[in-house]
């Protein structure tokens, strides 16, 4: 009887160990065979003609959430649509606004094994890549260089070659209102000529017993793009490229006096500014508590997204004061990476990336506008119709540090710890030998 | 004896049912090996196993005999472990940043010797150092106080356990948001319980204010972990002779007194094993800082697992994130070197 029993435990182990080794199979069988396949098409029925000896097109990106998403896969279907002989390996690296996805193509890259094309900011972000020579030209796939202002295409081709095929294009100076609530403090904010004139308004909203700047500053870049705007509102674009261009040391009184206005302004922040992210402090304009809000166009979803909350009756926005002509550009693109695995099909996407038929498609969804100034505009919402006339109409076009575009990756951050320590100790000089330290 | 004797004689029963069994199915060129290895772990070697020769006492030793059990083991961990390490450190001594392959032909100490001169890492070594204390040390006496309470044989003992030791079950990332709601200042649950029992001038923006932040977290972290060493403790004191109590008690010993002479100075095992997992959490606290700030905490809340990060991903400067990790291993072993050489010592391992 004993024996029995130690025989019947035995088998009972034994099969366990055979369920969880079946169940662990099937969870790896998920994983796409077209992977080990790769090199070898002929397998795969969708392949046709000149595919054949290339496996799908990997694209790594951190678009995974609502609009987003959608608006990717927009993006893909059309290129499915466009160039039906190639087929997508969808493979998202979400988290952290770009956070996840450095790790995992860095590493990639440096292993030389980088996937058909990623996701990345224009600019100066990828430099990392064109120093180690990671990035390939894409001059000879790029469509009508002439639908494109100046400003992005200098974004795209960092060192003179076009590298970075733009997709989209968020605006960083915008001041959103409540038009409910500055109507009600009695101001109107299309005074506001200068940075200067907005501590006016927000000591106004103030006094009408509103919240006036609804900010977070718990993650760095809040008070970061901001200090941006205030920079380039009070000096202008030229004064920011210098700035951007590392000559820091003769800008000092200038960075000073920002960051002062900038700590002057921090007075009208919600109470709870450090312990928020952007959007839990955008929702206080929504529900009438605060006044303004300064943010890239990203906002704007959330308002849209509000139920009986309308652009034009209830909300609004104005350049931010003393920007106006001026779009300040947050974009993403993609690129095509040396090494590549699929030449042909990193080709193909690329160059559709920058046609009007991609861009018409992604960007309803993502809330920005098309790079091209080209595109029809009346599948976009009226906010971004009237964005786009605004893009069209700039006379420059100015990058953000916040956003990757404006300072190679290593000085960027630097730039943010900089500015995480200006919103614990608010001091202005700490902070401005702090940032012409970096350069 | 060796461990492998041990193990035979602990599991004799069923050894020699497998014998049995083995002898059943495999024939009989089985058995006089057998015997004659158990035959010779009866005399435990001696002067007979000595003249047999070098090659066979190696053959007989416990460490070759136990080759199948610690070798693979052994081989992984060496590799993904240690190996890795071992690279890390390697990586640290050059000056490797950017994407391409690192050059390891001048290997110099020039990512450790800027440490000192840089705020940031200064700023992250001391917070460290003082959440590694701080939170330790506040989470062994809430959970010894909590193990003495839970243990005076009162009602929902079980239940009341499980309360205490269910935050550890939840993920880092779950409750650096949900206490990032409750220190909000206008909303949040702390001020608004403070402000509600007439405490307000206690309110504070607790994580925007950097006077406050690190000990926020440190309070967070303390709530999350303090009953696994609740736990800990409570098994040391179940393992303690109710006589032990009995006679402090005729000795005429007060329950304060009772504990502090004589119950806590038993403890100190529990002590040293809670507050090294403690420690090792404490240099964890990454996902917990990371969730709420981002890379970039400010210098009030900055800890050398964030700057790592930050500094090896957001910046492409792998050699001085390497060396960072390096500062960063070097504190965890001198958490856990000394209690395993303390456990050597008492010929527990």
């Amino acid at each position: 009887m004993r024996e029995d029993s130690s025989v019947s435990r035995r088998r009972y182990v034994q099969l366990a160990g055979g369920v969880g080794v079946l169940a662990l199979a099937g969870c790896t069988e998920d994983e796409d065979p077209d992977e080990i396949d790769t090199g070898n098409g002929a397998d795969d029925a969708d392949d046709t003609g000149d595919s054949d000896s290339e496996g799908d097109l990997e694209i790594v990106h951190w678009w995974t959430a609502g609009g987003e998403e959608q608006a990717l896969n927009a993006l893909l279907d059309g290129f499915e649509e466009a160039y039906p002989e190639h087929s997508v390996e969808n493979n998202p690296a979400p988290g952290g606004a770009g956070a996840a996805i450095d790790a995992a193509i860095q590493t990639r890259v440096i292993d030389q094994d980088p996937p058909s094309t990623f996701q990345i900011w224009p600019g100066e972000a990828v430099r990392p890549y064109l120093e180690a020579d990671a990035l390939e030209s894409i001059d000879d796939v790029w469509e009508d260089e002439d639908a494109y202002v100046d400003g992005v295409i200098d974004a795209a081709a960092p060192d003179g070659d076009l590298v970075v095929a733009p997709i989209n294009i968020h605006r960083l100076n915008n001041l959103f209102y409540n038009v409910d609530v500055v109507e009600d403090a009695g101001i109107d904010p299309t005074d506001a000529e200068n940075p200067e004139d907005l501590l006016d308004l927000l000591e106004a909203a103030d006094d009408a017993g509103y919240v006036g700047l609804a900010q977070q500053t718990q993650e760095p870049w809040g008070i970061l793009q901001f200090w941006e705007m205030v920079f380039l509102g009070q000096y202008g674009a030229d004064t920011y490229e210098q700035f951007l261009a590392g000559d820091a040391e003769s800008l000092e009184s200038e960075i000073a006096d920002s960051l002062e206005l900038v700590e002057r302004i921090s007075e009208f922040h919600n109470e709870d500014a450090g312990t928020v992210a952007w959007d839990e402090a955008n929702a206080d304009v929504i529900t009438g508590d605060a006044a303004f809000h300064h943010n890239g166009d990203w906002a704007a979803g959330e308002y849209q997204g509000a139920d009986g909350f309308e652009y034009g009756e209830n909300w609004e926005y104005i350049p931010f004061p003393g920007t106006e002509g001026i779009y300040t550009m947050v974009m993403d693109g993609f690129v095509y990476p040396a090494n590549n695995p699929t030449p042909e099909a990193t080709e193909a996407f690329v160059s559709y990336c920058t046609t009007a038929d991609a861009q018409e498609r992604f960007n309803p969804h993502k809330g920005s506008i098309p790079p091209r100034t080209d595109v029809e505009t009346d599948g976009f919402p009226p906010f971004l119709q009237d964005q786009m006339a605004d893009f069209e109409a700039s006379d420059e076009q100015t990058v953000t540090i916040s956003h990757g575009s404006g300072l190679e990756p290593a000085r960027a951050d630097q730039v943010q710890e900089a500015f995480a320590v200006f919103t614990d100790n608010w001091d202005v000089d700490e902070t401005t030998q702090e940032l012409i330290g970096i350069f | 004896m060796g461990f492998i004797d041990r193990l035979r004689s602990r599991t004799g029963r069923r050894d020699r049912e497998d014998r049995s069994e083995r002898s059943r199915t495999d024939g009989q060129s089985e058995e006089p090996q057998t015997d004659g290895q158990r035959g010779e772990l009866r005399t435990d070697g001696g002067s007979d196993v000595r003249t047999r020769g070098g090659l066979s006492r190696l053959k007989h030793s416990d460490a070759v005999q136990a080759v199948p059990f610690w070798l693979p083991p052994a081989l992984l961990m060496g590799w993904f472990v240690y190996g890795a390490v071992g690279w890390n450190l390697l990586i640290s001594l050059t000056d490797w940043s950017g994407l391409s392959q690192p050059d390891y032909t001048n290997l110099t100490l020039e990512m450790y010797t800027q440490m000192p001169n840089d705020p940031s890492f200064v700023a992250a070594f001391r917070n460290t150092v003082v959440l590694l204390v701080a939170f330790t040390v506040v989470s062994l006496v809430i959970g010894l106080v909590l193990a003495i309470l839970v243990d005076q044989n009162i009602r929902f003992e079980n239940t009341l356990r499980t309360i205490y030791l269910l935050p550890m079950a939840l993920s880092f990332v779950v409750t650096a948001i949900f206490w990032s709601w409750m220190y909000n200042p206008s909303t949040g649950t702390i001020n608004v319980v403070l402000s509600t029992i007439g405490l307000d001038f206690l309110t504070m923006d607790w994580i925007g204010d950097p006077r406050t932040r690190l000990a926020a977290i440190i309070f967070a972290l303390t709530w999350q972990f303090s009953g696994y060493a609740m736990v800990v403790y409570l098994a040391g004191l179940r393992a303690i002779p109710d006589s032990h109590y009995e006679a402090a008690k005729v000795d005429g010993a007060g329950s304060l007194r009772m504990y502090w002479r004589v119950i806590v100075p038993q403890l100190s095992a529990s002590t040293t094993s809670a507050a090294v997992v403690l420690m090792v959490f404490a240099l964890k606290a990454f996902d917990f800082i990371f969730i709420m700030f981002g890379d970039n905490p400010g210098r009030s809340a900055d800890i050398l697992a964030v700057m790592m990060f930050r500094v090896a991903f957001s910046r492409t400067q792998w050699a001085y994130g390497a060396a960072v990790a390096t500062i960063l291993f070097l504190m965890a072993l001198s958490v856990v070197a000394p209690y395993l050489y303390l456990q050597y010592k008492r010929g527990d391992l």
